[in-house]
């Protein structure tokens, strides 16, 4: 560290510019209203405190219908054409109800770490975690053996406490 | 809650704070008038929150996360964040009265440094924070900010015509 002494030395010579005259007026106004016009020069305006990606989640609940309408039109559709081979057992006939749900998993593939943020209504700070999951869920017909699979993206935020000292 | 704006004790507090909060918001914000909107906002919520303002490095967490806030807000900004977050960002200028050829070099110098190292050196010399306290308000170990700390003040040696 003795090498950067001198140089330490000279850092410190620098002056940071001085903030303007008023802004310590604008931080008392600003103290002296109610929490909930806290808003500063119209810049900053309340926290996200919850953001989804609307996009994402409306794309992937739409691509889930659509797979749940195929499967089932595709279950509940009778065969446009009999067999050509004899079959020695008549084709089974698969209802929705037969569908049992058969499993949920849930891959968390990335998560973030955003910081410490003030909730508008908290007294305390939270540390703020989006993790991003992708979630699929199984139902299979024991019969058949047929199985449906509907795999969707998941974005999560979620507010943690933290300690304030 | 009480009326905060009564307590004069606040205007003590930030007079001794205000220029080294100012410089260190600025790095994430391309004027001076926007740095002190971060510094406003920030100190208000900490002042309101009745957080013990020998806190500094959540003091300082909380100025970061109002201007990191702040430029998400709007697509430009957020375009100026990803830079700023870069290595080498142009748009980063730490606010210094300077009074002579060396200052100004060393100004110079300064703005050439990555923002991370940046960042941990203007906590350091000019808000005169621990390591410790660097390493809270940047969410960071302690041993990074004091990495960081010495790889600023070797590229700083490098960079400058005469040390």
């Amino acid at each position: 560290m003795n090498d950067f002494s001198e140089l330490e030395n000279q850092l410190r010579k620098l002056r940071p510019a001085q903030p303007s005259s008023d802004l310590t007026a604008k931080i008392e106004r600003a103290l002296g209203e109610p929490e909930t016009s806290t808003a500063t020069a119209g810049v900053l305006s309340s926290e996200r405190r919850f953001h989804f990606d609307w996009l994402s989640i409306g794309l992937g609940l739409a691509a889930a219908s659509a797979l749940i309408l195929f499967a089932l039109l595709r279950l509940q559709a009778p065969s446009p054409k009999t067999p050509s081979v004899a079959s020695t057992s008549p084709a089974p006939v698969i209802s929705r109800d037969q569908l049992i749900p058969a499993g949920l998993t849930q891959v968390v593939y990335h998560t973030r770490d955003e910081g410490v943020h003030f909730p508008t209504n908290s007294e305390e700070p939270v540390r703020r975690v989006r993790s991003h999951t992708r979630e699929t869920l199984q139902w299979r017909n024991p019969k058949t053996g047929a199985s449906l699979k509907i795999t969707y993206p998941k974005e999560q935020v979620s507010l943690l406490p933290v300690s304030g000292q | 809650m009480q009326n905060v704006a009564t307590d004069e004790n606040w205007k003590t507090c930030f007079s001794q704070l205000a220029p080294g909060l100012v410089l260190f918001a600025r790095q994430w914000t391309r004027s001076a008038a926007d740095a002190e909107d971060v510094v406003q906002e920030a100190f208000v919520k900490f002042w309101r929150r009745n957080h013990d303002v020998t806190n500094r490095g959540l003091l300082y967490a909380t100025v970061r996360s109002v201007a990191l806030d702040l430029i998400r807000r709007d697509s430009r900004r957020a375009r100026r964040e990803a830079t700023a977050l870069s290595d080498v960002d142009p748009t980063v200028q730490p606010a210094f009265d300077t009074e002579d050829d060396s200052q100004r070099a060393l100004v110079a110098a300064l703005e050439l440094l990555p923002a991370e190292q940046r960042e941990v050196l203007t906590l350091k010399i000019w808000n005169e924070l621990t390591f410790a306290e660097i390493a809270s308000a940047l969410e960071i170990s302690q041993n990074t900010a004091a990495s960081r700390y010495r790889y600023a003040l070797a590229a700083l040696k490098k960079n400058l015509p005469i040390t």
